[in-house]
């Protein structure tokens, strides 16, 4: 790596916060990367404000409607019948909209009803098609011929490796803090639904366990606990990330794994 | 185009907006129930003026910038003076400049509740500029039009906006030492 040379200057904080956001021209981030890779102060900087943005975004989050204030904001949108501004709810003397006719919480509620059939009978396919992909992907993992592209027991090599892939971080517990007789044993990069997961490989006991970390808002419908063809998935999730275990070992065990790994995010 | 039509389509837009709606609304209201009176009248000014709206751009933008500018000139935010607040200027000395380094500024980030903190305490219009970024992963040139400001301007109090976190971070962190 060359030393940063007396005429160059370190980057200003606008090209940083551009850069981080996407925002720069591809020629211009390409100066900016070139930059980067001579100067570790820039780096670091550049890591800093990532990962400012990344804890923004979390703390910023913290504000979620509840389905009832959705169900009330939703009902306006239609559009016909919708009620000026300027009416006043008996029970909110100083709010500005009046409340609908009884008659349009009955059509509301059957509305309501039928959306939540439908989804109902369209999510219990997709978790079906999803499950299935995972099982498959952990499957070709345990095939003879399978070379993962990490083989190491060590969270310091594995968690770096990921650097880079992965439009996201994600923490690796220390060894003792595995459950007992769990062994990271690898990991690779995998596609789900052709976005890009961290999997990492881990032994209970002699049984291999593929866990996928997947990004919290990818939307992956995955129920928490089920059996597939003989084989366990447990699912959690955390602030910003999925965590899926597959494996043909005990429930229990894989339970305890996965929670283990959640709890360090 | 029929009002069912236009109906459907305003609708098929405007509902998965919904919870960053809220969000958005609860940041700059503070108080659940205003927040919620803020989109319905949101809803009704977006629905109203959406044979205004030019199909195929930015949906969100549009329907942010009705959001704040509903938000700008309501009855409660002007009593509150929080109008004011959104919309003064943020003049560049008043963000002291920080000599941490990049390791320091590492180690204040893992604390979650110190960040929420500092987040709270940003002033309005860089706290608003950063959520429009950071949470609602708004485009610059988004954020622009619904702020009604230049792109220069948004980029300037993001930057802005990140090392005022910084110091408040680390004016946290020594009060805790």
């Amino acid at each position: 790596m060359t030393e940063l040379t007396a005429h160059a200057k370190h980057l200003e904080s606008e090209e940083i916060s551009a850069f981080v956001d996407g925002e720069l021209a591809a020629a211009a981030a390409d100066r900016l990367g070139a930059h980067l890779e001579v100067c570790h102060n820039c780096a670091l900087r550049v890591v800093a404000v990532v990962q400012l943005k990344k804890a923004t975004a979390r703390a910023g989050d913290r504000y979620v409607a509840s389905p009832d204030v959705l169900a009330r904001l939703s009902a306006n949108l239609g559009g016909e019948g919708a009620e000026s501004p300027g009416a006043r709810r008996n029970d909110r003397p100083l709010r500005q909209f009046s409340f609908r006719p009884v008659f349009r919480w009955t059509a509301l509620a059957a509305a309501v009803l039928l959306a939540v059939v439908l989804v109902g009978l369209w999510g219990r396919r997709q978790p079906n098609a999803l499950t299935a992909e995972l099982l498959d992907q952990h499957l070709a993992a345990l095939s003879s011929g399978a070379t993962p592209q990490v083989l190491s027991s060590d969270r310091h090599t594995v968690k770096p490796w990921f650097q880079g892939r992965l439009p996201y971080s994600f923490n690796l517990p220390e060894p003792n803090a595995l459950p007992a007789d769990t062994v990271l044993r690898g990991a690779d990069l995998a596609y789900i639904e052709g976005k890009p997961s961290a999997l990492l490989l881990f032994s209970i006991h002699k049984h291999e366990v593929s866990v996928f970390l997947t990004k919290r808002t990818d939307g992956f419908n995955l129920p928490e606990k089920s059996v597939r063809n003989g084989f366990a998935m447990r699912s959690v999730t955390t602030a910003e990330l999925r965590l899926t275990a597959i494996s043909d070992v005990n429930p229990a065990e894989l339970e305890a794994l996965v929670n283990c790994l959640a709890k360090v995010q | 185009m029929p009002a069912s039509l236009s109906g459907q389509s305003f609708e098929a837009l405007a509902l998965p907006l919904l919870p960053a709606l809220y969000r958005h609304a609860l940041w700059l209201c503070r108080d659940p129930f205003e927040a919620e009176d803020l989109i319905q009248e949101t809803i009704f000014k977006s629905l109203r003026a959406f044979g205004s709206f030019q199909q195929g751009t930015n949906f969100k933008a549009w329907v942010f910038r009705i959001l704040r500018n509903t938000f700008l000139t309501s009855r409660t935010a002007i009593a509150a003076g929080r109008t004011v607040s959104l919309e003064e200027h943020v003049e560049e000395s008043e963000i002291p400049a920080i000599s941490l380094t990049p390791e320091e500024h590492l180690l204040r980030l893992g604390d979650q509740a110190s960040i929420q903190e500092a987040l709270d305490r940003l002033s309005p219009p860089l706290r608003e500029v950063l959520l429009l970024c950071d949470v609602e992963e708004m485009k610059y040139k988004d954020i622009a039009e619904v702020l009604n400001v230049p792109l220069g301007t948004v980029m300037s109090r993001i930057s802005r906006a990140r090392r005022a976190l910084f110091e408040l971070l680390h004016t946290e962190f020594e009060g805790k030492l």
